[in-house]
């Protein structure tokens, strides 16, 4: 054990920066920073198509109240990104401030950015508040996932965490295109978590952002029809943004369940609109 | 349930009070009563069938949905300082509503609030945001229209999100009248029961954040997503 820092007001808990370029037909860090408990590790290239994979590695283990994490990622013209993270982001108890997270990507022209993170596990008493801004140029290419889980208590009971926000706000060629906002407060009493407006008796939420010059009316239907029997038991709904993107969201009752369907589609894109292989992140 | 009347000077209405209830007025040829908000996706699920069920349903809307977007739009164009704010949370309202057929309402119904709101009102940020919404720059969208009319009559905060509110609860009530079918009395009693939902959230709204904004409850965000591949709809939303 060491003695514990005396904490920086202005220094983050935990940064990082990276900047991808296109070199040789392939992802290359151009630039890169790290500071406090956030860094990559090293690079792979998963095929032979370019697309440079970084997984994002939180040493501390865990986010607690008062810390803050910032996250910068810019994917130059024509380069392509697959960011993940090492494990679950969890939450720990956060008595006084809550741990908050705050992310930009930006995308340069033809550039794209598949962010398929592990799930939050917020623990009991826990509040975190995670904010994603987007910047894509008009033919950038995102998809973007997040599931998120029951969370952990000691006694084994779920939905324990105070307070649960994501929000991811995606600007394409400087305009709005989507807010996607999601608030989950357990104890609230007016509008209880398992009504049938927030998740009945599910305890996992799966959702998933998409935008790309290539999403149709078409493509939101194919998604629908392929992925609605993975999970038959679950809750899905898919919709055309305004402009070419869809968002998706997914009640269900496992971590599992919603990885198989969230793959599902990335994997459907990712060999129409590049030519892979089916994600395969090797994490295990 | 306390009885206090409080007079208008001079023993006339405030001057606000008419021409908002007009605008509030279930009657309001708005298309309301063509879009249930995901409502028509749980009565297909049988998840709302009754009377009590819709109460739950739609308290839950009031604090979910309800009190993110429009309400807090409201909120937020009151204090907007200039016409460049107001046309930001134009954008905003479009883009938190990721359901296509909430979009659509909020375009269609936007239109028809303002057209409304002109014929009733003469204001110059009314007649800005129909100029607006006609060139493209922005998209209409019913909240922010009635929010106009707030700020052009002075309409105080509470009772201009409490009507708003109230205007919604209703034209889903009337929906849920012809959709479930419940009788005329258990739609009065149903808005009765929701009083206090829009006293609280009316209140909750004040207290917000612009982070808070569109933020929603993912299983109404879901039926509303599945609305679109329905058959056999009453309802386009």
């Amino acid at each position: 054990m060491t003695a514990a820092q005396p904490a920086d007001p202005q220094q983050p808990t935990g940064e990082l920066r990276l900047t991808v370029g296109q070199r040789g037909g392939r992802g290359i860090a151009t630039s890169q920073y790290h500071q406090g408990a956030l860094r990559v590790i090293r690079p792979h290239y998963l095929d032979g198509t370019g697309q440079v994979a970084y997984t994002i590695v939180n040493p501390g283990g865990g986010y607690l109240g008062g810390d803050v994490y910032d996250v910068d990622i810019q994917v130059e013209d024509h380069a392509r990104l697959l960011l993940t993270t090492q494990s679950a982001t969890k939450i720990y108890r956060t008595p006084g401030d809550p741990a908050v997270q705050h992310t930009r990507f930006r995308l340069g022209p033809g550039a794209s950015l598949e962010y398929v993170p592990d799930q939050l596990i917020a623990y009991r008493d826990a509040t975190y508040r995670q904010d994603t801004v987007v910047e894509l140029a008009a033919d950038s290419s995102l998809v973007m996932c997040d599931v998120v889980t029951p969370g952990w208590s000691p006694d084994g009971q779920q939905f324990r965490y105070e307070e649960v926000r994501i929000r991811n706000d995606i600007y394409r060629d400087g305009r709005l295109l989507a807010l996607d906002n999601l608030l989950i407060r357990p104890g609230d009493p007016d509008a209880p978590l398992s009504g049938m407006l927030f998740l009945e008796d599910y305890s996992h939420l799966g959702s998933m952002l998409v935008v790309d010059p290539r999403v149709d009316a078409d493509l939101v239907r194919e998604l629908q029809d392929l992925l609605a029997p993975l999970d038959p038991g679950g809750q899905l709904g898919i919709s055309l943004l305004n402009g070419p993107g869809f968002a998706l969201r997914a009640l269900s009752r496992s971590t599992d369940t919603l990885n198989t369907l969230l793959h599902a589609a990335i994997d459907l894109l990712r060999h129409r609109w590049f030519g892979q292989q089916p994600l395969n992140l090797r994490k295990y | 349930m306390q009885n206090t009347r409080t007079e208008a000077p001079g023993g006339h209405p405030s001057s606000y009070l008419l021409p908002l209830l007009q605008l509030a007025d279930s009657a309001l040829p708005t298309g309301a009563f063509s879009h249930s908000f995901g409502l028509e996706t749980f009565l297909e699920r049988g998840l709302v069938h009754d009377e009590k069920t819709f109460a739950v349903w739609l308290g839950q809307f009031i604090h979910t949905q309800l009190t993110y977007s429009d309400g807090l739009a409201i909120r937020l164009a009151l204090e907007a300082g200039s016409m460049d704010e107001l046309r930001q949370l134009d954008a905003m309202l479009t883009a938190q509503a990721l359901p296509r057929q909430v979009r659509e309402a909020g375009v269609t119904m936007g239109a028809r609030m303002l057209h409304i709101a002109s014929v009733i009102l003469d204001s110059s940020e009314i007649e800005q945001y129909r100029e607006d919404v006609g060139r493209g720059k922005c998209s209409g969208h019913p909240a922010l229209a009635f929010a106009l009319a707030g700020r052009s009559l002075q309409v105080p905060l509470p009772e201009l999100v409490g009507t708003y509110l109230f205007s919604t609860a209703t034209s889903l009530t009337q929906n849920a009248i012809r959709g479930i079918p419940i009788g005329q009395d258990a739609g009065q009693r149903v808005l009765r029961q929701v009083h206090p939902d829009i006293a609280a959230a009316t209140e909750r709204i004040a207290g917000l954040d612009r982070g808070d904004f569109g933020a929603t409850a993912p299983g109404l965000e879901i039926a509303q997503m599945r609305h679109e591949r329905q058959r056999a709809r009453m309802f386009m939303s």
